[in-house]
């Protein structure tokens, strides 16, 4: 523990935050594909020397950070110390050998020098919508593995390796001005560290970012500790598009004093799909579900993995080992989170949310435009409903837990690719019944145009229902419609032709507590709205709902 | 016809500024609000004004312009009207989808903000236009007529109508104006093609709600305002701020209510960069720090610099206005400790209601009582002594956060003033560092009853070289309302390449902005010699999704016009990113052109230069805390009203006013310039 004034550690905290805002900022402004530009799809941060996360830029989706997490480590395992020098910057996306969680999160990361000394790295990420069309049986059906290797040299781009990159790539000029943007976010970091640093000294930088990790570890202990003691087990259904079966996940929670356990033994082994999780997935689903459970204000930091110990079994769905498919990773994200609050309900029933849509709704629209006679990748991730809580109904049509990323304009989508949006809405009686309401899944209504379209869909909660807590009901699964003499879907993928239209229906989340307990003016306002139909007013709340007229 | 009135309404306090043309006289009058009717302090404190100055007369004023936070506060506490949407049909829920984004990533408690409209007052039409603007399927008008008959039954008071790409193709939305007008006679109506003809649904919906919602309000306000004061014989016609920092007449206003959404805090940044420009210092960051938040703006060549929008509680409102980045730190901003021993000052206010601890009715700690016990407040009174101060009560609240983080209570104190400072330093990094100005080339000039206190210190923290303190920091943006233009914006957002050979299409553009320029000018009277335009190109790379706005030189368009705009592009880019990219094709998303009518500006009376000795002013001392000294030290205490131009000061010193109090740190230096504006050379600065 070090002894260093408090408040300079705040005043550094401060400091440090707006500079990996600004990394975010600039990527976001600078980038050419509208998953970067305006769905947000991406992060930055800043790790001490050993890389050690300092600080991250909140507009992120957590599940980033497990991207994050490992890629220091791996580059400074690969190239010795004396080799890492100003001006370098590393590229990396390979889940088992780079510190990425899929292969479309590249992460570049540049190490800042003070005093001729390495000091600290600046990482951004950026979820490149590339790789389209691609198989998800083993890793090396997903796109383009790249292990830690220097993208750029004294400042400059390593022009072999990028055009092995580029090559590698389905919309090369798109990533190609990625690439720069992510490479601007970096130097502009460089940049403003080494103001701070001109000005407090480098001694004083590793303190103080030492200073930040334990006192974000003394704020998460005296939070943990607050929970009562014990060991919560929980378990759930799980499916997705590329499975036949449907699998159970388990978890088992152990709370003692000022520490946590996750122990995930019994869970199915890593599936021949693209739903695995690396170890670097599930480290980042655990730190979001305790920062939701304990404190949602801890900083970012690696100082709130310190109390927090996980066992997972090698080779399973959630710490999958070479060559397990992971692309997809973000569904069982989304359903580990689920068990977790499901687990500590009965501890902390206040803080935990009934289950959410339980997915990361990715649709995929790929092919020739005919328009501009080039490839083009449509990704985008749908919300849903979000689960009750103990005093008040769960969001509506959000993004949920490890994702949060921006929608695309309809107004930007259709000048881009050759689709049309037909309906974008929120769907009735979705929401699980409660004393309080889950929220309403999304339909998002899609037609081809002129062409053939290659539409892959990655989703879950298809075959089961979000659960509710404390007797609220289950949201309604997720589920999919063609129009008439559409294709169907098999395993997830179709191709749709012109004039086909597809509505993707996400699920809604579950409910909290007895319906019999809601309030009567609710239901009211939700007959009125239209959020309930009065055929499930009378069923769920036969008491609160007037006689039909 | 010689008096010129600045009206300004905050919570508190209502504002009156009377300049008088013919001596140069400047007369500020501070009366209570009146929230529930503002317009009732304001005429009542404009007549005991006009004869608190030798009974002058209403007919006497030349000029009126208002700010006001009508409009603000009824979309902050969901006071708006009761307000209907129409949508394209499949997107009625748009409004509460938004983006997708639920509000906070950790904080599953968080809430979307409520919809302006209500689900069940929300309606779709059928109809389509495409992407190029072609019409694919046609307006169903009897789908329009049915809509506006169930909004009459609800009996809304306004209705917004939002169609996709109505801002390439306006006319869908145009006739169903036109049968919601037949319909609901009396209601507001407004189309987003008229309040914001720009790219993007969501923002576009947005705003357009914001609009109908806020309109009923702000309309009502102001026509009754209009009323009373023509009824006490104010000929001139009365102006209100915009939130762009120019004013327009009340009746303009009523129309497109959405422009006065920030009309409050944009005028104290327009007086300031008038003062500031006045007593060369062009380039500025303003620092208004009041009760609960800090609003903080950067002035560039005496211009602040303006933004498309901002969010309210995650709802875009797109508008020009000026670029103000709100902070929760003010005086009343409450210190906790928190779980990991961290001492944290804000968001959480202590507001009117309690108030700070030193005031008698609180118990918390805030960064006013943190001031008391370091005494760089008057630790007896305050306001001329019309307001007692509890020391004790400050002192003990402070010992309370003292003893949870191991410190005695003057370091606790200290600490409280060091995290409120590194929270606002945050802040103004957002409006210099990230936009690309480096705060050390601007001047500090800070305003609100707070800013003065603590500017020295957060100077310091950003590396500025100069402070400047206004001579009425609390009345700021009531003398302000004597300095703005009448202003108006126009815009059109066609997505298209921007290159040499698009000059003509572009100057084609640029002249229908220009006609409706001119059409606006005609309408507001302003003479020929007055007026001026501003044409700016919002540009990018094509590929990217966010603009830079580039000026585009006045005259004819030509291929050499688009060259040096291109040139600016590039040069924009590098300020920002650090990047340009040669040979990438560039687009054009907006063309804007403002149109501004120059108001004649108050000249600011010039005292007599008086001696650098400062003595006159002296009321005493004080045992103020100061750490590099070792503790409290006796500082001299002057009179602010008493200084004169040409004396000196230097730090430590504390200058007090009626409504503020500035502080001189050790090796701080200050002049008073030949407008009694406090010049501060900030110690230890290179």
């Amino acid at each position: 523990m070090t002894t260093i004034d408090p408040v300079l550690v705040e005043v550094m905290g401060s400091a440090l935050s707006s500079i990996v805002e600004e990394m975010g900022e600039t990527l976001v402004r600078a980038a050419y594909s509208s998953n970067i530009k305006e769905r947000r799809d991406c992060t930055a941060g800043l790790f001490d020397a050993a890389g050690h996360m300092v600080a991250q830029a909140e507009q992120a989706s957590p599940i980033h950070l497990g991207s994050l997490i490992g890629v220091v480590a791996a580059v400074l395992e690969r190239f010795p110390a004396e080799d890492i020098r100003p001006g370098d910057t590393f590229l990396s996306n390979d889940p088992y050998s780079g510190g990425g969680s899929h292969l479309p999160d590249m992460v570049l990361v540049t190490p800042i020098h003070v005093d001729g000394r390495l000091t600290a790295w600046a990482a951004n990420l950026a979820h490149h919508a590339d790789f389209g069309d691609r198989g998800h049986a083993h890793i090396y059906q997903e796109g383009v593995r790249i292990p830690p290797v220097r993208l750029a040299r004294d400042g400059e781009i390593v022009e072999d390796v990028f055009a092995l990159v580029l090559t590698n790539c389905q919309v090369p000029s798109e990533r190609r001005a990625d690439f720069r943007a992510q490479l601007a976010a970096n130097r502009l970091a460089v940049t403003r560290y080494g103001e701070l640093a001109a000005r407090y000294g480098r001694a004083t930088m590793i303190e103080t970012a030492a200073a930040l990790l334990d006192y974000t570890e003394r704020r998460t202990r005296a939070v943990i500790a607050e929970v009562p003691d014990g060991t919560y087990d929980f378990t759930d259904r799980f499916d997705c598009p590329e499975l036949d079966e449907e699998l159970e996940l388990r978890v088992r929670v152990t709370v003692a004093g000022d520490e946590l356990h996750f122990d995930f033994a019994g869970n199915p082994g890593q599936v021949r799909a693209s739903v695995n999780m690396v170890w670097t997935a599930l480290y980042a689903t655990v730190y979001y579900a305790v920062k939701t459970l304990v404190d949602p204000d801890i900083p970012s930091n690696a100082g709130l993995h310190r109390p927090i110990r996980i066992d997972a079994p090698s080779g399973s769905i959630v710490n999958c080992v070479e060559p397990a498919a992971v692309n997809g990773r973000t569904e069982t994200c989304q359903r580990v989170v689920d068990l977790i609050h499901g687990a500590l309900a009965p501890a902390v029933p206040d803080r935990v949310t009934a289950a959410a849509n339980g997915a990361n709704t990715g649709v995929h629209f790929s092919g020739h435009d005919t328009r501009t006679g080039r490839y083009f990748v449509y990704l985008e991730t749908i919300g849903g409903g979000s689960g009750a809580r103990a005093a008040k109904d769960g969001l509506d049509g959000v993004q949920v837990h490890v994702t949060n990323t921006s929608n695309l304009p309809v107004e930007a989508l259709e000048s881009e690719y050759p689709l049309l949006v037909e309906a974008y809405e929120l769907v009735a009686d979705s929401g699980g019944a409660g004393r309080t309401r889950g929220g309403m899944g999304i339909r998002r209504t899609v037609r081809v145009e002129e062409q053939d379209v290659q539409f892959w869909l990655d989703t879950s909660r298809q075959r089961s229902r979000p659960w509710g807590l404390f007797g609220g009901g289950p949201g309604a699964s997720a589920r999919v419609e063609l129009s008439e003499g559409a294709r169907p879907l098999s395993h997830g993928h179709t191709i749709l032709q012109p004039g086909d239209r597809v509505s993707i229906i996400t699920a809604g989340a579950g409910g909290y507590g007895d319906p019999a307990g809601r309030d009567p003016s609710d239901v009211e306002r939700d007959l009125r709205e239209g959020v309930i139909s009065a055929e499930r007013a009378a069923h769920d709340y036969p008491d609160q709902t007037p006689p039909a007229r | 016809m010689t008096l010129r009135i600045g009206v300004d309404t905050g919570g508190t306090f209502t504002d009156i500024v009377v300049y008088d043309e013919a001596t140069g006289a400047v007369h500020v009058r501070k009366v209570s609000s009146t929230p529930a009717d503002p317009g009732l302090a304001i005429v009542e404190g404009v007549e005991s004004a006009l004869e608190q100055i030798g009974g002058r007369g209403m007919g006497e004023v030349s000029y009126f312009a208002h700010g006001t936070t009508v409009g603000t506060n009824a979309l902050l506490t969901h006071r708006g009207a009761r307000t209907g949407v129409i949508t394209t049909r499949g997107f009625r829920d748009l409004l509460e989808l938004g983006r997708g984004r639920r509000p906070d990533l950790y904080d599953l408690q968080a809430d979307k903000a409520v919809p302006f409209a209500a689900r069940d007052l929300r309606l779709e039409v059928t109809e389509r236009v495409r992407h190029d603007g072609r019409v694919e399927i046609a307006l169903d008008e009897q789908e329009v007529r049915a809509a506006a008959k169930t909004l009459r039954e609800h009996e809304v008071e306004a209705v917004a109508v939002c169609f996709l790409y109505s801002f390439l193709r306006p006319e869908h939305e145009q006739r169903a104006g036109e049968i919601l007008a037949e319909e609901l006679p009396g209601a507001h109506i407004s189309l987003s093609s008229r309040v914001l003809p720009e790219f993007r649904e969501f923002e576009r919906l947005s705003t357009v709600v914001t609009n109908a919602y806020v309109g009923p309000v702000v309309a009502r306000y102001l026509e009754r305002l209009r009323g009373r004061l023509a009824e006490r014989g104010l000929t001139a016609v009365p102006h209100v701020t915009q939130s762009n920092g120019g004013i327009l007449p009340f009746q303009a206003a009523e129309a497109m209510p959405v422009r006065v959404v920030l009309s409050g805090p944009s005028t104290g940044v327009v007086g300031a960069a008038g003062i500031c420009a006045g007593a060369g210092h062009p380039d500025i960051i303003t620092f208004d720090m009041g009760g609960t938040s800090s609003d903080i703006s950067l002035v560039q060549n005496g211009v602040p610099k303006v933004t498309t929008g901002m969010e309210l509680d995650g709802r875009p409102i797109r508008t020009p206005m000026l670029d103000i980045h709100t902070v929760g730190a003010g005086g009343g901003s409450l210190a906790h400790v928190d779980a990991g021993g961290h001492l944290k000052v804000g968001p959480a206010s202590a507001g009117a209601d309690p108030g700070p601890a030193c005031y008698g009715k609180g118990s918390e700690a805030t960064v006013t009582d943190a001031n008391v016990v370091l005494h760089t407040l008057n630790p007896a009174h305050l306001l001329d002594g019309r307001m007692a101060i509890d020391e004790q009560a400050a002192r003990a609240a402070v010992g309370r956060v003292a003893e949870r983080v191991g410190l005695g209570v003057e370091e606790a104190a200290e600490g409280i003033l060091r995290v409120v400072t590194a929270n606002m330093a945050r802040a103004i990094r957002v409006i210099s560092v990230q936009r690309g100005y480096d705060p050390r080339d601007y001047t500090l000039v800070p305003f609100g009853g707070a800013g003065p206190l603590h500017a020295s210190r957060l100077a310091r923290e950003l590396g500025m070289r100069t402070v400047l303190v206004p001579p009425t920091p609390g009345a700021q943006s009531a003398l302000g309302l004597l300095m703005t233009d009448v202003r108006a914006d126009f815009s059109r957002t066609r997505i298209q390449p921007f290159r040499e050979d698009s000059a003509r299409r572009l100057g084609a553009l640029y002249e229908e902005l220009d006609g409706e320029a001119r059409d606006w000018f005609e309408q507001e009277g302003v003479e020929a010699a007055e007026r001026s335009v501003l044409r700016t190109a919002e540009l990018r790379y094509a590929g990217q999704n966010y603009e830079i706005p580039v000026p585009v030189p006045d005259g004819p368009i030509t291929e050499e016009t688009v060259l040096a705009v291109l040139t600016a592009f590039a040069a924009e880019h590098r300020r920002l990113y650090g990047y340009d990219a040669p040979g990438d094709p560039v687009e054009a998303v907006t063309l804007r052109l403002q149109a501004t009518g120059s108001v004649p500006r108050a000249e600011l009376p010039r005292e007599e230069a008086a001696g650098p000795d400062a003595a006159a002013s002296l009321i005493g001392t004080r045992a103020m805390h100061v750490p590099e000294l070792g503790g409290y030290v006796e500082v001299p205490v002057h009179r602010r009203e008493a200084m004169r131009p040409g004396n000196r000061l230097e730090g430590p010193a504390v200058i007090e006013q009626m409504d503020t109090t500035t502080v001189l740190l050790p090796g701080d230096r200050l002049t008073v310039d030949a407008h009694s504006n406090l010049v501060i050379a900030i110690g230890g600065a290179q």
